[in-house]
């Protein structure tokens, strides 16, 4: 009568503990496994890219046409320097300026510069999207529907 | 005889000994570990103020123009001489976009689209020279590419890996 209760009591305790050591054993066995990255899948060819053995075969260009095609390469070329160019010296007149008005800015007063080189925790996160080919139009009627995700959920 | 004319080491004797030694002249490598480090913050508080590790995200359903923009921002901050710390892609999602036909048959059209994400990381970024950068990029920003600048957190880290949901479980369990 007195030594049903104890039992109970002993046995709960043991069966609970050996319990939690078992859970701590996997949990150890599982933590030992270091974690594995996500496999991308457009760095993986699809299979049905690789066996065919189509090759296109193209017309054989006039000379007219390469000497044609080389100076436009050429052209393209010049002009797309000149883009750069313009862009580096755009970002280099940038700097200079900023950098010159700030020390303007210290030569006014120290604490507005101080302020100024500080800074913007307002700036991050910054979200922009491309811009668009169209302006969109006035009275346009998107059809309904749903989109479903379905990309494959990968487990360790 | 020819083994000895064909050998190209000196005797320990000669002043020439160790000629031609050059690997202790050499940095030392880390040897490799196979586990991943978790992330490494920078301090963010300076007198110059700088910000610490930023993520640069671009997303677009078309992968060589995400593609080619992520390589254009890397080279970009290489010529500006930022520091990129990584430069990699997120898993890409996949949609099943599902449209209601108008003619009355409620049927259901299908196409599905891919969304591709790439992200640079840089870091060491001057406060000064954040908008400039950020002006940039955003001129030179392709339609159709989302362009997102966050900092990085442990939980950016964690999405790029797989989830273990045994693993939770258990721990879920202990607690």
């Amino acid at each position: 009568m007195r030594a049903q209760p104890k039992k109970k009591k002993k046995v709960d305790v043991r069966k609970e503990q050996a319990q939690k050591d078992r859970m701590k054993k996997k949990i150890k066995k599982l933590e030992k496994a270091a974690p594995e990255m996500i496999p991308i899948e457009d760095f993986v060819t699809p299979l049905k890219y690789s066996d065919s053995n189509r090759v296109r075969s193209l017309p054989p260009l006039s000379f007219e046409e390469t000497e044609r095609r080389v100076l436009l390469m050429k052209k393209w070329c010049l002009f797309k320097m000149k883009q750069d160019k313009a862009e580096k010296n755009a970002i280099q007149a940038l700097v200079e300026a900023q950098q010159e008005a700030l020390k303007e800015l210290r030569l006014e007063s120290e604490e507005l510069y101080q302020a100024a080189i500080r800074r913007d925790e307002g700036l991050f996160p910054f979200e922009r999207d491309g811009p668009n080919h169209t302006p969109p139009l006035p009275g346009y009627d998107p059809p309904e529907g749903k989109c479903i995700d379905i990309t494959k959920v990968y487990t360790q | 005889g020819g083994a000895l004319v064909s050998c190209h080491r000196h005797y320990r004797s000669r002043p020439t000994h160790g000629i031609g030694r050059f690997q202790y002249l050499l940095p030392k490598e880390a040897p490799k570990k196979k586990k991943d480090k978790v992330q490494m913050k920078e301090i963010n508080v300076g007198t110059e103020y700088e910000y610490g590790d930023v993520n640069i995200y671009m997303t677009s359903y078309d992968m060589c123009l995400v593609e080619h923009f992520a390589q254009y921002v890397h080279k970009l901050c290489n010529r500006l001489s930022v520091k990129v710390n990584e430069s990699y892609a997120m898993p890409t999602k996949t949609n099943e976009v599902q449209l209601l036909e108008e003619r009355g048959s409620k049927l259901q059209l299908d196409a599905i689209l891919t969304t591709h994400q790439r992200v640079v990381q840089i870091s060491g970024l001057s406060s000064t020279f954040a908008p400039i950068l950020l002006e940039i990029i955003q001129n030179n920003q392709p339609e159709g590419v989302h362009l997102l600048v966050k900092e990085h957190t442990e939980a950016d880290f964690k999405s790029r890996l797989k989830s273990r949901p045994e693993l939770e479980e258990l721990l879920a369990q202990m607690n």
